[in-house]
């Protein structure tokens, strides 16, 4: 939570400097085909240096779901600002699709279940 | 199975003589409720649009397919690398692991997927969730990723495969799967699993390749977001190719003036953004670009006629962050020219 807060903190502080002026020239150039789709599809449309802040966020959350730190700039590199956005804070309620094996197990436990309060009586005929 | 459970219930030997009845049978009779809901669940019906093949759909199947089979918890990186080999690209198993498994999880996410095959030089484009369009894909050449739910909705089990053929006639969808090489899952099956992932479904594309059903603000975004990955050379053979489709375009000419840009091409950017002001001349971000087109050929006079004119019609904060700042940098140039 108190990292959340930091993060808007700064980035409220880091929007204010920027609209002040004070590093404008360093941040001159084009606006990039995704950022201009941003804009049009009235997306989250974010100043660079959020972007970035962003991007440090969702990498330092996936390192907490155990991603190498050495891995972590290349997987976030693929991602558009959108993408971040949508992703940050969520990484561990999206859908992460694993497993056809352990369905067996998930089977297995239901019927276990269902066993166990009486529904059904497959294991006992065994 | 779940019907099953509910049948073996209706028999009266199993209830009468292994538990009292007075406590569990109003249990019972609830977990009875909820296996069928489960099992309702399971049968909702699937929209006509979804399941419907062209009339006289031949069986199809693409049987050079690589396979990769997966190790546990990873058939992430095992179908992404089946579809990505299959587009021409380079790739390992093994290295994808490392940028799509996430081991907290014991699974991969879908943007993952979406970002590590724009890293690996493939474009991923989101088809629309009908079996036609898997069909359709199919008949151009292209396996589809798929994200299916093996489980039910209150006990998902989220798994990728890959689709590689449809027989229409025997009703089976021949995939990829896990450690299957040709798993043959029968139609209504197949689609009820893939219904809970909202029909999602991905190819891999070659730069400057089409889908078979192409929409076209779905695919230019997607050409976006796989430029702002980087690392890719031949952008412009990329936007070029869109031009050919859409010649009017305004996010076409767009990307291919930034791609001109970036390739170190200016003149060829000027251009390209004067024919798409010449269509709207109130496209700010047109002119924030072809200010700095301008900037970077030095004519920092004409930079700033952008900049002052798009200024005086912009509304989006950032885009005007950026105006100011091209301003400030056209003003600067125009400052030490004029000084010397």
């Amino acid at each position: 939570m108190s990292n959340g807060f930091r993060l808007n903190v700064v980035r409220i502080v880091s929007v204010a400097l920027v609209s002040m002026g004070c590093m404008q020239a360093s941040y001159a150039g084009i606006v990039s085909t995704q950022a201009a789709i941003d804009a049009e599809t009235r997306a989250a449309t974010l100043s660079k240096l959020e972007a970035v802040l962003i991007q440090d966020a969702v990498g330092q959350q996936l390192q907490a779901f155990g991603v190498d730190a050495d891995h972590v700039s290349q997987r976030l590199q693929g991602m558009t600002t959108a993408e971040l956005v949508n992703l940050e804070n969520r990484i561990g309620s999206e859908i992460a699709g694993g497993d056809a094996l352990a369905v067996i197990g998930t089977v297995f436990l239901v019927l276990l279940i269902l066993e166990l309060v009486g529904v059904t009586d497959v294991f006992k005929s065994l | 199975m779940f019907s099953r459970v509910s049948r073996s219930k209706t028999s009266p030997t199993t209830t009468a003589n292994t538990t009292p009845p007075s406590v569990t049978r109003p249990v019972r009779w609830a977990l009875l409720l909820g296996c069928w809901f489960v099992f309702l669940a399971g049968c909702a019906s699937i929209p006509e649009h979804v399941r419907q093949l062209p009339g006289q759909a031949q069986p199809i199947e693409l049987s050079n397919t690589p396979f990769f089979p997966q190790e546990r918890f990873q058939c992430g990186p095992a179908a992404l690398a089946t579809v990505l080999v299959s587009s021409g690209a380079e790739v390992a198993v093994v290295d994808l692991v490392d940028k799509v498994y996430l081991p907290g999880r014991g699974g991969s996410l879908q943007v993952e997927l979406l970002a590590a095959t724009r890293t690996a030089g493939r474009i991923p484009y989101l088809i629309d969730g009908t079996l036609d369009s898997l069909y359709a894909e199919l008949r151009s050449g292209r396996p589809v990723l798929v994200l299916q739910n093996l489980g039910v909705t209150l006990l998902p089990r989220w798994h990728y495969a890959v689709v590689v053929g449809i027989d229409p006639s025997a009703g089976t969808v021949m995939l990829r799967s896990g450690t299957d090489k040709r798993r043959l899952t029968p139609m209504r099956t197949f689609l009820n699993t893939w219904r809970r992932s909202d029909y999602w479904a991905m190819v891999t594309l070659r730069p400057g390749e089409f889908p078979a059903e192409v929409e076209r603000s779905r695919y230019l975004a997607a050409l976006a977001a796989f430029e702002q990955a980087g690392q890719h050379t031949g952008t412009i053979a990329l936007w070029q190719a869109a031009r050919r489709r859409w010649p009017a375009e305004p996010l076409v000419l767009f990307g291919l003036a930034n791609a001109h840009y970036a390739d170190g091409d200016y003149p060829a950017a000027e251009t390209v953004l004067s024919e798409l002001l010449a269509q709207n001349e109130d496209n700010a971000i047109a002119r924030n670009n072809l200010a700095m087109t301008l900037i970077k050929q030095g004519d920092f006079a004409g930079a700033l006629q952008q900049v002052e004119h798009a200024l005086a019609i912009v509304t989006d904060a950032n885009i005007k962050a950026e105006l100011l700042a091209t301003r400030s940098l056209a003003t600067a140039g125009l400052e030490h020219t004029t000084r010397d």
